[in-house]
């Protein structure tokens, strides 16, 4: 989030594609409706009829993977009238002239065409959005599951630059994701294309953390099979399974399948081609799954030998910081100590390592170096003061812990602390330049000075476009003494020129070769702030990404269309190998044949408030079950008098997998007549057949059902490989 | 003015999400058997664009409750603070209370096809039941004292959107109240004007 919940009831329009917080996020939904309540208008984009659109003011039925589409039709709207805001775009905004042109295209009629929703509804949600003067948008993974999936989140950004409401209080992107702690999985990078912090995987990015993690950089370069594999995306949670499967992809990958896979807590049914996952987990030597239930793949997995399940300990189990979606860090404590045999997550990485021979160049960075530490004291300290890039250096487990015994100190919409807590917004949200330093509740914020919590985060960027365009901002930050308005990142190179402050030859000695991001001493980003700049530069944003395929975002046809008369105009991408080590199809797979002819239907998939994930934790509670015992397929009546069903009948649908699933309908006109929709949170059966006898004696969850991601149709983003689950056809049939 | 002390539940139609959060709450403060729901939310017009609408019901503990007015063997009985409950030592079971409670809040544990209806359970506010307060027994038959704490009750304690609001009634009727007017500062008079949301 750019901003954080609290912050939503500043809004004046509260426009939400892709997302459902009601169901997803209960209590992120409170402040939508405090909100509404202020006067704000709610705008629900979205091709099912949730229980967020019920409580909107307008609702917008879009057909899945038409998003960027909509928004380009909203932009071109905005131009034309005249309802952009000219100086913030001309002052902080790089890339208007090529968003304009491509915007160009998308008429209301266009647009209509694409996504289905009628042109003057585009047209009042464009007016209402864009004149409310603080607006917020909130999307979650309803825009980010799709091929298209990082254009649709450019492009939400896009959008709110153009009306000037990034870096204003009530405005910003907002992703309310609903999962505890996700936004602290990116941070530390439990992904496989960056270290932690978003420093990339360079060899000064690999040089940075070894001196952090006090180790050599040869040494970690010897843990490798080949020492260029440091500098390659790893195989991500929707690749590795086409890293065991498919030989053509052992190039990719030091000329070797995998033959191992270690899963910590993840819910790997709740990733498209669950097929695939079975039969590769089939293949695997060693499987090894952490969880403190019992994971449903250790089921639908036929498995007799080399698999292995590991209990884990729970959250309350366990003490430590958990990051949540605003960016804010918490100290959690420990409740019980582990129950029964489960260990703790820590615990059982500790003993791995070990048993692999580099346990003490694993805790060489806490406590005395030598394996005398304090848990989880230490490895808080560890992280926040290796990751800079986004200013994690300014929390402490003291400042998170002092906090925590003192909520009633701080003000729940603004996060302003008072008392002791004056000068500290509540959970320190990053950056939180310095152990002084306040938090930032609102990123981009140009209105307070970075020492005060204005101004966001930005890795890797550059002053000036390949072209030489320069993108420095043309704001003056407040609190500048200089006079000085956009300018580079701070190093100790720049450092005296820029903020015009000298350093003394102590000073100059310890930051010698360092930026603000990996200096240690702090120095270059203290001075950064004396002089009222901005430690990571003042610069614009870019809606132009000169490095990827869609300079600007570009509406793409999903794999599986249902309107195949509009892939020649907008195909997918070209087919991309060696992404995240697989070779993935993407116009090959478009064009292998006209999937609509035989699969009409769209299949939506979502989730009940009731479950979470892949569902192994709370279809396991015996109260959650009684609520939603079994997943349902929505199915508009018309439609399901057509194929011949009765509302509660039996239905198989048909994936273009090749794979069928056996659910109960229910009428519903929640749904289109041409699109039906299920949750994804369920296992236990597979396709047709009960599976519980694979489950240990009483692990077998209460709630069972087949889950969708058995028939979710190949697709993956083209940056991140996240699955397409959100575009999918499929045909259903009166079981 | 003295303040009404009477103890109110009051489901905010508007901020009610259809989470289900203030029934599992229930249950799992007071470990109630599958099938038995003190507390239930019902949803009205699932899936008509603009008229969907939840609400979260139980026992309304009723001035004047219609249970106690047909209870053959008298078994229920208010509290000063308006709380109604009942002493399932004495219930017979019969049944009458459900043909006369307007919220369908009573509940009769079943077992088997013809198995016997046993004493009727229903929402206590969370303030247990005529034993000794915290004992055991109390536990056993009716679930958690709350109230004997100072707490409010487990289903609003839970409520992520703050629909569901119990306390004394002055004190919700204010909070309501304030919503009300906040509603109306933003949306134009004709949609706070209580009367018309009362009689529409």
């Amino acid at each position: 989030m750019t901003n954080h919940l609290g912050d939503i009831q500043n809004s004046k329009c509260i426009f939400i594609i892709g997302a459902n917080p009601a169901v997803a996020h209960p209590v992120g939904m409170v402040h939508i409706l405090r909100a509404k309540e202020l006067g704000a208008k709610i705008i629900v984009v979205d091709p099912y009829f949730s229980r967020t659109a019920s409580k909107a003011d307008m609702f917008a039925r879009i057909r899945p993977g038409t998003d960027i589409a909509f928004m380009y039709g909203m932009i071109r709207h905005i131009i034309k009238n005249d309802l952009y805001d000219k100086e913030y775009v001309k002052n902080r905004v790089y890339g208007f002239e090529e968003t304009a042109k491509e915007a160009e295209q998308y008429t209301p009629e266009v647009v209509e065409n694409i996504t289905g929703v009628p042109a003057n509804q585009l047209i009042e949600i464009t007016n209402m959005m864009a004149r409310a003067k603080p607006a917020t948008l909130i999307y979650n993974q309803g825009l980010t599951q799709h091929s298209v999936g990082t254009g649709n989140t450019r492009q939400t950004v896009i959008l709110q630059l153009l009306l000037g409401n990034i870096g204003k209080p009530g405005g910003g992107c907002n992703i309310l994701r609903g999962h505890d702690n996700v936004q602290g999985a990116s941070d530390m990078s439990n992904l496989a294309h960056s270290l932690p912090g978003y420093y990339g995987l360079a060899e000064g990015a690999w040089k940075y953390f070894c001196s952090n993690w006090k180790v050599d950089y040869a040494w970690m370069q010897s843990r490798f099979k080949s020492p260029d594999l440091l500098h390659k995306n790893g195989f991500s949670v929707a690749t590795w399974r086409f890293g065991v499967l498919e030989e053509q992809n052992a190039k990719n990958n030091a000329g070797t399948m995998i033959r191992g896979m270690m899963n910590i807590g993840s819910g790997l049914s709740s990733i498209s081609l669950t097929d695939t996952t079975k039969k590769a987990m089939e293949k695997l030597e060693l499987c090894v799954i952490v969880d403190p239930y019992f994971n449903d793949m250790g089921a639908i997995a036929d498995m007799k030998n080399n698999l292995f399940m590991l209990p884990a300990a729970s959250q309350i189990e366990t003490s430590g910081t958990v990051t949540a979606t605003n960016r804010g860090t918490q100290w959690r404590n420990k409740v019980v100590e582990p129950m029964y045999e489960c260990k703790t997550d820590h615990e059982i990485l500790f003993q791995l390592a070990k048993k692999l021979g580099y346990y003490d160049e694993l805790v060489r960075a806490m406590g005395d170096g030598k394996g005398g530490f304090t848990w989880p004291e230490d490895a808080t300290r560890e992280y926040t003061q290796a990751i800079r890039s986004i200013g994690l250096q300014g929390i402490t487990p003291e400042r998170l812990k002092a906090q925590s015994e003192n909520w009633h100190m701080f003000d729940p919409k603004t996060l302003k602390g008072s008392g002791p807590f004056k000068n500290e917004f509540y959970s320190l949200p990053w950056p939180c330049w310095s152990e002084k330093h306040p938090g930032t509740p609102v990123m981009y914020d140009d209105s307070i000075p970075v020492s005060q919590g204005g101004m966001g985060f930005r890795v890797r960027w550059t002053p000036k476009t390949p072209d030489g365009t320069s993108l420095l901002s043309e704001v003056e930050l407040k609190g500048t003494k200089s006079g000085a308005k956009g300018h580079d990142h701070i190093t100790a190179a720049n450092v005296e020129e820029i903020t015009g402050i000298k350093l003394s030859d102590e000073e100059k000695e310890k930051v010698k070769g360092k930026s603000w991001s990996t200096d240690t001493s702090n120095i270059l980003v203290e001075k950064a702030m004396q002089a009222g700049l901005c430690p990571y530069g003042n610069g614009k944003a870019r809606t132009v990404v000169w490095e990827w395929v869609d300079k600007v975002p570009k509406h793409r046809e999903p794999l599986h269309s249902p309107r195949p008369d509009l892939i020649a105009q907008y195909p997918t991408y070209k087919d991309k190998d060696n992404h995240y080590r697989a070779n993935i199809k993407y116009e090959s797979r478009q064009n292998e044949k006209v999937w609509a002819k035989e699969y009409p239907m769209q299949l939506l998939t979502g989730r009940y408030v009731e479950h979470l994930g892949t569902g192994t934790e709370s279809r396991s509670s015996i109260y959650l079950a009684e609520l939603a015992p079994e997943p349902l397929l929505d199915i508009h009546p018309d439609k399901g008098h057509d194929l011949g069903l009765r509302d509660g009948d039996m239905v198989w649908i048909y994936g273009t997998t090749g794979l069928r699933i056996k659910v109960k309908c229910k009428f519903s006109t929640r749904v289109a007549y041409d699109t039906a929709s299920m949750p994804y949170t369920y296992s236990g059966i597979y396709q047709g057949e009960s599976i519980l006898g694979r489950y240990p004696k009483g692990l077998a969850p209460y709630a069972v059902g087949e889950g969708s991601n058995t028939i979710i149709s190949y697709g993956f983003d083209i940056v991140t490989t996240t699955p397409e689950t959100k575009c999918t056809l499929c045909r259903i049939e009166k079981a | 003015m003295t303040p009404n002390t009477s103890m109110r539940f009051y489901c905010d139609e508007s901020r009610c999400i259809d989470c289900h959060g203030c029934e599992v709450a229930c249950k799992e403060a007071h470990h109630l058997p599958v099938g038995v729901n003190r507390r239930r939310v019902i949803t009205l017009n699932e899936g008509v664009i603009g008229q969907e609408s939840y609400l979260s019901i139980a026992c309304q503990h009723c001035s004047d409750a219609p249970c106690e007015q047909v209870c053959p063997v008298d078994c229920f009985y208010i509290r000063a603070d308006g709380i109604v409950l009942h002493d399932k030592d004495k219930c017979i079971g019969c049944g009458y209370c459900l043909y006369a409670c307007p919220f369908g809040a009573p509940q009769f544990p079943r077992q088997g096809v013809f198995g016997s209806k046993g004493a009727m359970d229903k929402c206590t506010y969370c303030a247990g039941g005529p034993e000794d307060t915290h004992s055991e027994k109390e536990y056993q038959l009716y679930g958690q004292n709350r109230i004997a704490e100072g707490k409010v009750p487990a289903c609003a304690a839970m409520c992520s959107t703050k629909a569901l609001l119990a306390g004394d009634a002055t004190s919700v009727s204010k909070i309501i109240t304030e919503r009300v007017l906040r509603r109306g500062s933003g949306r134009g008079a004709s949609e706070s004007a209580m009367w018309n949301a009362a009689y529409k």
